[in-house]
């Protein structure tokens, strides 16, 4: 039985590190620069930018990969992600993601 | 007090700073071609990159407006984005985004 729960938790693991890559502590830790606009938990309180509490991991992610690689082009953006690693952005996208905030609206 | 109503909403226009004055009603019969991506609960945009569509219930409005009108000018270039943008006045853009800013109960969870 023991060795069952084990195995369960090694399961559970591996299972949600193969849908999110990052560390959502490590994540909090480096969204010091990004709550100036984005707000402490990601909910913008400024209409001008976007909130990303909620918003899906992997969205976050290329986003951010994108504005470092000039695809998505923003005045502020831009020198933000250009200091990210692929693991800070992975890591700040595992944090956003875990806040709530933004829902699928129908 | 249909005046006092009439004040209150010119002044909620003032203030927000949206060119166009949008309308959440007006937006939900609009809606048809974002709901096939956006209303789908983990759905993922295939072309030309596979990753997760951006939820949209509760954000800005006037950042929805914004990221709309960049897909128009091609500043933004998501080609399935782009082709929708274009067909859009700033008229739909606003209202699409008073629709989607307002979080109401049909929003589902997730």
């Amino acid at each position: 039985m023991k060795k069952y729960l084990w195995l369960l938790a090694c399961v559970a693991v591996w299972g949600s590190s193969a849908a999110v890559a990052g560390d959502p502590v490590a994540g909090k830790a480096k969204s010091k620069p990004c709550a100036a606009c984005h707000g402490p938990d990601g909910n913008s309180p400024a209409p001008d930018f976007p909130k990303l509490a909620g918003q899906p991991y992997d969205y976050l992610v290329t986003a951010l990969r994108h504005y470092k690689s000039g695809d998505r082009k923003n005045a502020i953006m831009a020198p933000q992600a250009a200091n990210l690693s692929r693991r800070d952005m992975e890591d700040l996208a595992a944090f956003y993601s875990q806040q709530s905030g933004l829902k699928v609206k129908y | 007090m249909l005046w006092s109503a009439a004040a209150i909403a010119f002044m909620a226009g003032a203030g927000s700073g949206i060119a166009a004055e949008g309308d959440p009603a007006a937006g939900k019969g609009k809606k048809t071609m974002c709901a096939g991506c956006h209303g789908i609960a983990g759905y993922k945009t295939a072309f030309p990159e596979v990753y997760s569509v951006p939820k949209l219930g509760g954000q800005h409005a006037a950042y929805i407006v914004k990221a709309l009108q960049a897909y128009k000018s091609g500043e933004r270039h998501h080609p399935t984005m782009r082709a929708i943008a274009a067909g859009l006045t700033d008229q739909d853009m606003a209202d699409l985004a008073a629709y989607y800013a307002t979080d109401t109960p049909r929003t589902a969870n997730k």
